[in-house]
């Protein structure tokens, strides 16, 4: 079990992810892969789909990566990394490495939620020693803010815009963590940079459980979001604080919720500040706003019944 | 219509296709073609038509077969990469002979390659991209004003020959705007789609399928295959010629690449240059005779492309000797610029007629 870090330890250690990196400014993506990185005490090897973390910091013949990163295409980073690590297994099993490595993928919602999924449930299945994150900011940023299956219900993109008649994105966002823990992977957990002792400390644990493990963790995008550059943190705190970004984690099938906000607020606190939204503040959006926060409800009231059915 | 309207050419080829009685579409983000996607998104909605965007560029023009099988005028697009992906069904699409529409708006490769214009999929195109004995018709237009027309044309002769027909693009032309006329659609005579799978009370079922394992039923079918690929290049061909008849050297050059050579080309004939361009507009069928009438040992032929030299092979085996042929490109997703034409025919001119400027 990985010892609990303190921020004045993880102060001192070398930050892996390098500054200089193309990500726009007020970026989630970058704060996560840093927190990721700090939180190892181990060497790590990275893979990276295709999207806007892979482009931004690996530009020509620079990278921003301190560690061995990979990366291939758009639906194959836990592919890619399979291939890593049963080779590392194999050449460790040969005596050729003695080196205690992990192995980390990252991806973002398009290519994890959608077009990675198949791969991504493979290596889950064969169970590769790898830890999986999905970056989710809930739309193909990259390729400019089209609607993936992340992408939650009433947002507007250019694929699913929001008009007159269509109140933005109709269809439920899909529970990609849910469906990672049903793989009865030991270890699935959702998490926040809003929250980075609880986003450290899951990193930390799910490195230390060998086999399969995923983390799907909220990364705000200001250009998709149509919020403000300093709100990255604010809104990734909204999400949790409004449950619609629920902190818990699935270790060995049992449910825990990691953070219970003290009072939960309205979905509309996490909405209001993103022009994503902004349609759904007109008069005759009520009803549709109402479904949005029943669905958080009901979300929330069964992740809770979950984790008591195994508390009792 | 006589009105001139202006638009990016990616828009151009969605507004194209739902004049044309596209009535459907399934595509996923790929730079640089969304703005077909985003378009067609709001678009297809006016008209009562079908917009998805699939979870990937399998899943995409698999919705296509489906739709098409269906009878619905069925379109796809993306660039390089994403095309790469889909050539399973495209070869599915070609076995089980349904009309649709496939836009490719090439990027740099190979692999993830990059954003900028490239034709390096060429061969993909031409040759059939996916596995078996299969052609698709390939149309490379080089301005707007070809995209609007081309893809109309596209869905025509989709539906005539039962085929899928593929609009080779390239991210200059997907993302240009120019003016253009937006010519109205008027559908030919064709023949009913009296195959498509509809439900089949009070007639006998359609079979759409791919699969023959019956004893020489496939040779069969890829007879029957070969005969439709006959027929279309004997009918099918478009191809144009700038200043060709007196021409010492002839650029051949498809798409945006031709569109640059023409410049050259013109501004090199102002000075008493004598030299033509040809440009193939189909790609599949290729106008191998066209090529070889204007060809005699006293014409030099530079192909011009923006790849390592891929239609290259076709004018070699159009001309078969006659001619000698020369080749100028750029790779990566690099423009070739008028400039670099300029001095790639005047250093060949030089040395045969020593024209000087």
């Amino acid at each position: 079990m990985a010892k609990p870090v303190t921020l004045k330890e993880l102060s001192k250690k070398e930050i892996l992810f390098a500054s200089g990196h193309r990500l726009c400014a007020g970026c989630g993506a970058p704060i996560i892969v840093k927190m990721v990185l700090l939180a190892s005490d181990y060497p790590l090897i990275a893979a990276n789909a295709t999207g806007c973390l892979e482009v931004s910091s690996c530009i020509s013949d620079y990278t921003a990566w301190k560690i061995p990163w990979i990366h291939n295409a758009f639906e194959n980073a836990a592919a890619t990394l399979s291939g890593v690590e049963t080779m590392y297994r194999s050449l460790k099993k040969q005596g050729k490495i003695d080196k205690d490595i992990k192995f980390i993928a990252f991806g973002g919602d398009g290519g994890t939620y959608d077009i990675g999924l198949q791969s991504l449930s493979g290596a889950m299945e064969r169970g590769h020693d790898m830890l999986y994150i999905c970056y989710d900011n809930g739309a193909y940023m990259n390729t400019g803010i089209q609607r993936s299956s992340a992408t939650p219900l009433g947002a507007d993109t250019t694929t699913r815009p929001a008009g007159s008649v269509v109140p933005g994105k109709t269809e439920q966002r899909k529970n990609l963590t849910k469906i990672m823990a049903a793989h009865n992977i030991p270890y699935a957990a959702q998490a926040s940079p809003s929250h980075w002792a609880d986003l450290v400390r899951k990193v930390r644990k799910a490195l230390d459980i060998p086999g399969p493990k995923f983390m799907n963790i909220i990364s705000p995008c200001n250009r998709g979001w149509r919020s403000r550059t300093d709100d990255a943190i604010m809104l990734s705190r909204l999400a949790v604080e409004t449950c619609y970004w629920p902190l818990y984690e699935i270790e060995n099938g049992v449910t825990k919720i990691t953070f219970k906000p003290r009072e939960k607020k309205p979905i509309i606190d996490f909405l209001k500040p993103q022009g994503r939204f902004k349609h759904l503040f007109k008069p005759d959006a009520e009803d549709f706003l109402k479904r949005i926060q029943d669905d958080i409800d009901k979300e929330w009231e069964r992740l809770q019944k979950e984790e008591a059915c195994f508390s009792s | 219509m006589k009105t001139r309207i202006l638009m990016k050419g990616n828009e151009a080829i969605a507004e194209a296709a739902v004049r044309a009685g596209c009535r459907f579409y399934a595509g996923y983000p790929i730079t640089p073609q969304n703005e077909i996607p985003e378009y067609l998104s709001w678009r297809m909605l006016e008209v009562g038509g079908v917009f998805i965007q699939a979870e990937s560029e399998l899943a995409a023009i698999n919705m296509v077969y489906g739709a098409s099988a269906a009878g619905i005028r069925a379109m796809t697009s993306s660039s390089s990469p994403g095309i790469s992906l889909k050539q399973e069904a495209i070869s599915f699409l070609a076995g089980a002979e349904l009309p649709c529409v496939i836009v490719n708006m090439q990027r740099g490769g190979p692999g993830l390659g990059n954003i900028s214009a490239s034709q390096a999929d060429y061969f993909q195109a031409v040759k059939g991209g996916g596995h078996g004995d299969y052609k698709i018709i390939v149309y490379a237009p080089y301005s707007v004003q070809e995209l609007w027309d081309l893809t109309i044309l596209a869905f025509d002769k989709a539906d005539e020959y039962r085929t899928p027909v593929m609009i080779l693009g390239d991210a200059i032309i997907g993302q240009m705007m120019e003016p253009f006329y937006p010519t109205d659609y008027k559908k030919p005579e064709l023949p009913d789609k009296d195959w498509i799978i509809d439900g089949c009370e009070g007639r006998l079922p359609h079979v759409i399928k791919t699969l023959y394992m019956g004893d020489g039923e496939l040779e069969m079918m890829n007879n029957k295959l070969q005969k439709k690929y006959k027929n279309i290049k004997n009918k099918e061909v478009i191809s144009e010629g700038h200043f060709i008849d007196d021409a010492e050297l002839i650029v051949v050059a498809f798409g945006i690449a031709a569109r640059i050579a023409l410049s050259s080309v013109i501004k090199l004939r102002r000075k008493g240059i004598k030299v033509g361009l040809f440009r193939p507009v189909t790609l599949f069928p290729f106008p191998e005779n066209e090529l070889f009438l204007i060809s005699d040992e006293n014409k030099r032929f530079l192909v011009v492309e923006m790849n390592a030299g891929q239609m290259l092979e076709d004018v070699k085996l159009a001309i078969n000797g006659r001619s000698e042929v020369l080749f100028y490109g750029r790779t990566g997703g690099m423009v070739v610029s008028p400039e670099e034409i300029d001095k790639k025919i005047l250093s060949l001119i030089d040395l045969k007629c020593n024209v000087k400027m």
